[in-house]
């Protein structure tokens, strides 16, 4: 196990740079210039002065530059002061793009927990009533609202939400970041879709269990159908539900762009979509770099989980997944 | 079961910590909170964006400021100023008493320091070109630009030739630029030729002055290409210090930014307000809730789709009363007074009256392509100004603005927003006229000789398909292409095809022509009708329609050089005239408008005259209760 991790980790440089050179790529690709507003055109001579100062005016000396910085290269060689440099944001010249994903990533990681925490509660409780009586009219409504939760986008349950319980009962405040209360609503918007996914999973994983033949076997042995499951259904049920939080947690951490949007939540996800509709290329590929980061560590923490839970799984061999 | 036990207890755990990491400790909650666009920089020289100039206005005093009334050039910094007989040498006497907020007073040098920054490539100003009318600006730009590729190009690149080249800068921008600082309180300015406007650019916040002490702190040469850099630290709350009636005390990415009041200010704009938050909402839909909430007192450009209902609440509201608000107004009271102390809205009725429709110092229009060939290589119909004539004569503006956009903007005709400009007298322009449109069409060889509602030239080839650009993302851009496809569809007999595309992109297409008519507009950046005209000089960057005419060009640099105002508002008016009686390079739609949200009995303070240059100092919190009660 501990080689298996060892390798994966090793992997990690390799994938980020190659998703780097992509990201850099298709961000140089769009037209325009960071340093402009839409509406209004400089003078040539200080469009050029632009592109100069942050080295728009050759891809390779920029991401030459870059890759220096980022690693750390630049550091050790004494071009510049700290290691982990992303540089300074394009679009906001106040901001270097550390600081601005130090500010982002802990709110859209908050509301990202909070959120897979949240669908976990609902998701199991509603997954557990459908499994465990399938075809019954309370499976039926949990599918349904499950259905219904997977297929209405976050805009619609997020306006809904804040014109409920913050416009008319205001429960909660309406918008904005800074108290415990603030993040509730944007939290259980997120986690409806999720909720709704992992009840579906779980609800098929327990009824397929339900008829293997060590169930068969167990309920014969004289334990009733929820005994049975609960000792022995229910931990091969949730194997696919473990499979899928693991991207899940990083897509909801990393933060949904609609739900802060909505909520005007100053978290990563909407940085992340403002960065690139102004092709804010260091913010882009700084924020790609820890999406990257999160998603190759989630995928191996989840893959460590399945070998513990099912000892079938041999980590070591080739295509272990 | 245990391991989905524990770990969900490790989830919440962690939920818990970063929430309480992330919680904002508790001050007092800020007199006046308005919702704003996001703010890019509070650097001033590196500014553009019209919510952070607003922001700086409160934050940085220039030497010249603007009357909240009438707009025009008062007193900042400077006290007094002269002027020489040949316009060009101005004297600026500067107020002894101005304080930074680190007690350091405000001198000559600080405003040289802050040009001279303007005028360096390296800044990578937007708006370097203010200074270009400066004896030598453009001059040294082009010197240190060219000395910076030499340095790139040459061998030494380390921190001492990198020094001397700076060295060597500062001391060339002595020699050839005309900005002289003879003692702490008096600054000389030489310019190229005289500029009508210069006390309005000298009141533009890209020419506030900056504390060079506190910026060298950030700033270092780069020894590889000899280039400044600065850190972007040196603009966060307790390191920028400022010298305006505001400071900074608190700014968060995208979250929040809170302005005090200074206790050390000393000028004429003395604040009103004791804090103001600007909050950030991006979804127009909530930030409307968010105003409805009580969380914020101030929408300032209120986008939601459904503004143009509320602005008919609010319209129908004020026509119950326009009897007593009248009375009020000619008795002295100001517009918000006035509006405070009618009758309140009968919400039973739909009415409100906090939603304000204010012309803002812009224009909509269209543009047409004026190059002879399209990018694709065919025939531009667009290069002959006949048809650009017929297609301007066909718009029934009155239409567009009453029941496309319904927000009854004032209809143009011309480029320079009519009345903007004290003094400047706008040429009539084009009216709405069908039939002297498809006078210019037949004119143009475009008559419908088939009889099948779709015009045809001599050689019986249709009108090309009219391919229409506009820009993604607003709901009124698109109503408004809709309209005006269907006007020309029906007055002139030509097909048009709509091609939305997101703004860069579109941009792109501008760049290159690949356009026939396209989506445009431009919002003025000093009191003169040049901010507008520039637009459409031979060669000017902002010139997406390639339009050129010797005649038109001329006509400007001829009131460029002369020195009575009166004659040169002349010549420009008949440059405009030009352009919107005969050209027609563009299609002027309507004055912008922008919308504020805000209720008159509870926040006073907002501007009202056409620039929109709010100060968030004068902004306060008014007593709902003593206000209606007072007769």
């Amino acid at each position: 196990m501990t080689s298996f991790i060892i390798r994966r980790l090793l992997q990690l440089p390799l994938v980020l740079f190659a998703v780097v050179v992509v990201t850099f790529a298709l961000i140089w690709l769009i037209p325009g210039n960071p340093m402009l507003q839409e509406g209004r055109q400089p003078p040539q001579e200080i469009v050029d002065a632009m592109n100069r100062q942050y080295q728009l005016d050759s891809p390779v000396r920029f991401f030459g530059g870059y890759l220096a910085r980022v690693t750390g290269a630049g550091w050790v060689m004494g071009w510049n002061d700290a290691p982990f440099d992303l540089g300074p944001s394009m679009r906001n010249p106040d901001w270097t793009v550390n600081e601005i994903i130090g500010a982002g990533f802990p709110i859209s990681a908050t509301i990202g927990l909070g959120a897979i925490a949240i669908a976990l509660v609902i998701g199991t409780i509603a997954g557990l009533v459908g499994g465990l009586r399938p075809g019954s009219w309370l499976d039926a409504g949990t599918q349904l609202i499950a259905l219904i939760g997977i297929s209405v986008p976050s805009f619609v349950t997020g306006s809904f939400l804040i014109v409920l319980f913050a416009a008319k009962f205001r429960v909660f405040p309406i918008a904005g970041w800074g108290t415990p209360a603030h993040a509730f609503l944007p939290m259980l918007t997120l986690s409806l879709p999720f909720a709704a996914y992992i009840a579906r999973l779980l609800r098929f994983g327990l009824v397929e269990q339900m008829t293997t033949d060590h169930l068969r076997t167990a309920r014969a042995k004289g334990l009733s159908r929820r005994q049975a499951a609960w000792r022995h259904a229910l931990k091969n049920a949730f194997l696919p539900v473990l499979s899928f939080l693991g991207p899940a947690t990083a897509v909801a951490m990393t933060g949904s762009f609609v739900v802060e949007k909505v909520f005007a939540v100053p978290g990563l996800g909407r940085h992340f979509v403002d960065a690139v509709l102004g092709k804010d290329i260091t913010l882009v590929m700084g924020v790609v770099l820890v999406y990257a980061v999160l998603l190759i560590v989630l995928n191996l923490v989840v893959d460590v989980l399945y070998a513990w839970i099912d000892p079938r799984i041999n980590l070591t061999s080739e295509g272990s997944r | 079961m245990r391991w989905i036990i524990a770990s969900f207890t490790i989830i919440v755990i962690i939920v818990l910590a970063s929430a309480l990491m992330t919680i904002e400790r508790s001050r007092l909650p800020a007199e006046i909170k308005f919702a704003s666009s996001d703010v890019f920089t509070l650097d001033p020289q590196r500014m553009s964006y019209m919510q952070d100039l607003r922001i700086s206005r409160s934050l940085f005093d220039g030497l010249c400021s603007h009357d909240s009334q009438t707009g025009l050039p008062t007193p900042g910094v400077a006290s007094s100023w002269e002027t020489s007989p040949d316009g060009k040498t101005w004297t600026f006497h500067l107020r002894p008493d101005a304080r930074w907020t680190n007690g350091d007073p405000v001198t000559s040098v600080d405003f040289r320091n802050a040009w001279r920054r303007l005028l360096l490539p390296d800044t990578a100003a937007d708006y370097s070109e203010l200074l270009f009318p400066v004896q030598g600006a453009r001059q040294f730009f082009a010197w240190r630009t060219n000395a910076l590729t030499q340095y790139a190009a040459g061998k030494n690149h380390d921190a001492e030739s990198a020094n001397a080249l700076w060295q060597l800068t500062l001391s060339t921008f002595d020699q050839l630029v005309g900005i002289r600082t003879p003692d702490p309180q008096t600054l000389v300015v030489e310019l190229e030729s005289p500029v009508p406007y210069w006390l309005d650019l000298c009141a533009f916040q890209t020419l506030a002055p900056i504390h060079q002490a506190s910026l060298d702190k950030f700033t270092k040469i780069d020894p590889a290409s000899g280039l400044l850099k600065s850190d972007p630290g040196w603009t966060k709350p307790g390191v920028l210090i400022t010298n305006g009636p505001m400071k900074l005390v608190d700014w968060k990415y995208k979250r929040v930014m809170r302005l005090e009041s200074n206790e050390l200010y000393v000028g004429p704009n003395t604040p009103l307000a004791t804090s103001v938050e600007v909050i950030p909402i991006e979804d127009a839909n909530t930030a409307v809730l968010a105003y409805e909430s009580g969380s914020i007192d101030w929408i300032s450009d209120l986008t939601a789709e459904f503004r143009a209902d509320l602005a008919e609440s609010s319209r129908k509201w004020l026509d119950r009363h326009r009897e007593e608000y009248e009375l009020r107004i000619g008795a002295g009271a100001s517009e918000d007074e006035a509006l405070a102390a009618l009758p309140a809205p009968d919400p039973a009725l739909g009415e409100r009256r906090d939603v304000h429709v204010l012309s803002a110092f812009g224009t909509d229009f269209w543009s047409f392509n004026c190059r002879a060939l399209l990018s694709n290589g065919k025939v531009n119909p667009f290069a002959d100004a006949r048809v650009r004539r017929a297609f301007t004569l066909a718009v029934d503006k009155v239409r567009l603005t009453t029941s496309v956009t319904r927000l009854n903007e004032k209809v143009a005709t011309t480029l320079v927003p009519r009345g903007s400009i004290d003094g400047y007298v706008s040429p009539a322009g084009l009216p709405f006229d069908i039939s002297r449109a498809r006078e210019e069409m037949a004119k143009a060889g475009w008559i419908d000789r088939t009889g099948d509602g779709i015009v045809e030239n001599a050689d019986g080839e249709p009108f090309p398909i009219v391919d229409m650009l506009y820009m993604t993302g607003n709901p009124r851009v698109k109503n408004i292409a809709i309209a005006l496809a269907s006007m020309w569809r029906d007055a002139l007999g030509v097909n048009c095809e709509l091609r939305g595309k997101d703004g860069k992109f579109a941009k792109e297409d501008l760049r290159r022509g690949n356009f026939m008519i396209a989506r445009g507009g431009w919002y003025g950046d000093y009191a003169d009708p040049t901010t507008f005209l520039d637009l459409a000089k031979t060669g000017n960057g902002n010139n997406d329609r390639a339009f050129s005419n010797a005649r038109f060009d001329a006509m400007l640099e001829q009131a460029a050089l002369e020195l009575d105002p009166a004659k040169r508002f002349e010549i420009l008016e008949n440059a405009e005239r030009l352009l919107v009686e005969e050209e027609l390079p563009i299609l002027p739609l309507c004055q912008y408008v922008t919308l504020y949200m805000y209720d008159p009995a509870k926040m006073r303070g907002i501007i009202r005259s056409p620039r929109l240059d709010q100060r968030l100092s004068l902004l306060r919190r008014v007593n709902e209760q003593s206000e209606s009660s007072s007769p």
